[in-house]
């Protein structure tokens, strides 16, 4: 781990954000070291391609610190940035998120796509995505899911993206993101309010986006993206515009940008990073939680809990809705980029307990007796990301009961699906029964 | 014509239809489980070993000193009947919550008549003497028989604390120890003890204090009667009674 560097070079873009561009206050700890969580989040969401929803009152640098924050991960231009962010607005239609038809083409009778910036480079931005209406929100669900964008029967696939979407908090105009697109974020951070000298301070400096703009390089990607010729082109042509552009903020600033060879490079490193056995088991002991329903065999939004319930004192209690299946790739997608910035040859627990409440907090639907047993309990992250907090204590506070008697229930699992002849381990968790489920399934 | 019906394994098949299946928990395939039971499960077991070995002695004190299953109170029955407790009860390691479980079992058990209540007083006793608790609390307001005996021979620095009635004899021989009944007692009580106290919250039959020779008797309801007493004092209602002529021995009131 290390050898190439690329964690130095990845921090020091963190430092460069952190001393220059995005004020803040640190309000996470990971391995006795603190951070702001929007600006590691979003690093790596950047590096791990993922999809990422930052909240936040109005002005607090929502948007900002995603743009400076792709710029410098994916050496684009903040022109270009700006240039193919969408906002969520009521009247946003396809044509102006993915692509429309090629007007001149259509009137010689021939069908073509111009397709939108957006769509085409890997830094996507949407800006205030609760003001789509809800049903315009699903146009954007399979783009956002899987980068495939879809027009006229035409099809481009980004084989490199990251998504950042920003929401303020609910007022007149904004609408509820709808679940389906909720649960597509990987993980949900607020960019929060610096404090009143820090707030002074970047009121009383100037703005610092002309760093990172270069309007020569700006036409240049501009040209290459309105271009007829293939994506894969494109890609390859705007990748060498792109290299320039690092180079002259390298030569300008002294922070190093990273290339498409940086990027895959670290991808492929963090990919070679699993959880250890108790970061898989703390992981399990969660879901389990978060799904599990004795009488109704799983959790379902329409459907409540039985009164006098064994498992009344799990967070399947507190919960309306199951976790889904992408929670799990999240937690290891960005448990992964966690463990290898902070330069560790696995995934352990505190990694795990490090971003579950960020990849939770916009996932769980919580029962209208804990919203209202909780929302005044004093605080210092947003309403969500608290609750999510402090589910994740008491799942720790469980998992450190019952840590060894739930690897060994899961090593035996492991044995008699190996052909074994055991009895699964008994005991007083979901996942205890979740496991002989299994095996049942299996043996029957 | 009979079809043979094919046996299911209990064991998992590593492969069906040429498919590998997927071992959702693969990654602790390595890891080595210890072979334990659950905790509830020891617990239970051990109370079950120890609760046997209790048992055991007693059935051997009835062997010795009650064959008839019938017993009578003399001294010399009563001190030899100690002697055999003692000899089996110093070679159990138990907790004062066994002997509490213990009075259940006796009250409990099918198999003979178990409980007989002079025997089974003296054996609770020794039970309470050697244990390594100070304290000994007895929940025994839900036992349908009054024990006799308890508290025999306690000693200094034991508290035993018996928590509804109790029979005959109760405190006889105390050796300095404290004695609390929460309900009442019948006769005999502190018969021959030499120091320490014996509580009773509500009433207490005749021929209290009998024979005793030091320590105190509190009783918190009414005094049926006292006995002959050496040396001593009684308290009924905070007010004391022996020494004093407010009554003569053994009269009704």
């Amino acid at each position: 781990m290390g050898k190439n560097g690329y964690q130095k070079q990845v921090m020091e873009i963190y430092q460069f954000i952190n001393d220059h561009l995005y004020f803040n206050r640190p309000d996470i700890e990971v391995k006795g070291e603190r951070y702001n969580s929007a600006i590691l989040f979003s690093l790596i969401t950047g590096l791990k391609g993922g999809k990422e929803l930052i909240i936040g009152e109005p002005g607090l640098g929502k948007t900002t610190s995603a743009e400076f924050i792709c710029s410098l991960i994916y050496q684009f231009p903040l022109g270009v940035i700006w240039g193919s962010e969408v906002s969520g607005h009521p009247e946003q239609t396809e044509e102006k998120i993915i692509g429309r038809p090629d007007l001149g083409k259509l009137n010689q009778g021939e069908e073509d796509v111009v397709w939108t910036n957006f769509s085409q480079i890997p830094v996507k931005i949407v800006d205030e995505i609760n003001r789509l209406p809800e049903t315009k929100q699903s146009m954007i669900l399979d783009g956002v899911d899987r980068g495939n964008w879809e027009y006229l029967n035409e099809m481009i696939i980004n084989d490199e993206y990251c998504l950042f979407a920003t929401a303020n908090y609910q007022d007149g105009g904004t609408n509820t993101i709808i679940a389906p697109l909720v649960d597509r974020f990987d993980a949900m951070v607020e960019s929060r309010y610096p404090g009143p000298n820090l707030s002074f301070l970047i009121g009383k400096t100037n703005r610092k986006d002309h760093l990172l703009r270069h309007p020569k390089y700006e036409k240049d990607l501009y040209r290459v993206l309105k271009s007829k010729v293939t994506y894969e082109k494109k890609i390859s042509k705007m990748e060498e515009i792109c290299n320039a552009f690092g180079e002259y903020v390298y030569e300008t600033l002294r922070v190093k940008p990273l290339t498409r060879k940086d990027r895959d490079q670290i991808r492929a490193e963090m990919e070679s990073l699993d959880l250890d056995l108790d970061a898989s088991a703390f992981t399990r002991m969660l879901l389990a939680e978060l799904s599990f329903c004795e009488r109704y065999g799983q959790k379902r939004a329409i459907e409540n809990c039985e009164e006098g319930c064994h498992y009344t004192g799990y967070l399947c209690h507190q919960i309306k809705n199951c976790s889904s299946n992408r929670l799990p790739t999240s937690i290891k997608q960005y448990a992964q980029g966690l463990a290898w910035l902070v330069e560790d040859p696995e995934i352990d627990i505190e990694h795990v307990k490090s971003v579950v409440p960020y990849t939770l907090a916009h996932r769980v639907q919580w029962k209208d007796e804990i919203l209202t047993q909780k929302e005044r309990t004093k605080r210092d992250d947003p309403f969500p990301i608290f609750l999510a907090k402090e589910a994740i204590k008491m799942v720790s506070q469980r998992y450190r009961e019952q840590s060894e008697h739930l690897k060994d229930a899961l090593a035996i699992g492991s044995k008699i699906f190996q052909g074994e002849s055991l009895e699964p381990l008994e005991g007083d968790h979901p996942l205890y029964v979740e496991i002989k489920k299994d095996i049942h399934a299996r043996r029957t | 014509m009979t079809v043979p019906i094919q046996k299911k394994t209990l064991a998992i098949s590593p492969d069906r239809d040429g498919l590998t299946l997927k071992n959702p928990f693969e990654e602790f395939k390595t890891f080595h489980f210890r072979k334990i039971e659950i905790p509830l499960d020891q617990i239970v077991q051990s109370t079950e070993i120890v609760m046997d070995r209790i048992r055991q002695g007693y059935e051997k004190l009835l062997e010795e000193e009650a064959k008839e299953l019938v017993w009578m109170v003399q001294y010399n029955t009563i001190i030899k009947a100690y002697e055999v407790a003692e000899r089996y009860v110093k070679e159990i390691d138990y907790s004062a919550e066994d002997i509490e479980d213990f009075c259940f079992v006796l009250e409990n058990t099918q198999k003979i008549p178990y409980l007989i209540p002079g025997p089974a007083g003296i054996y609770i006793s020794a039970l309470c003497n050697y244990v390594q608790e100070e304290e000994i609390v007895l929940k025994l307001s839900e036992l349908k028989t009054e024990i006799n005996l308890i508290g025999f021979r306690l000693p200094k620095g034991k508290r035993l604390v018996i928590e509804g009635d109790t029979g005959d004899f109760t405190g006889i021989g105390l050796e300095g120890g404290e004695l609390v009944v929460e309900g009442n007692a019948k006769n005999w009580t502190g018969a021959g003890m030499r120091s320490g106290k014996i509580l009773v919250r509500k009433n207490i039959g005749l021929h209290t204090g009998e024979w005793m020779m030091g320590g105190e008797i509190y009783v918190g309801g009414r005094v049926r009667g006292l006995g002959n007493i050496v040396e001593g004092k009684v308290f009924e209602r905070d007010k004391l009674v022996y020494p004093g002529k407010v009554r003569y021995p053994n009269l009704y009131y």
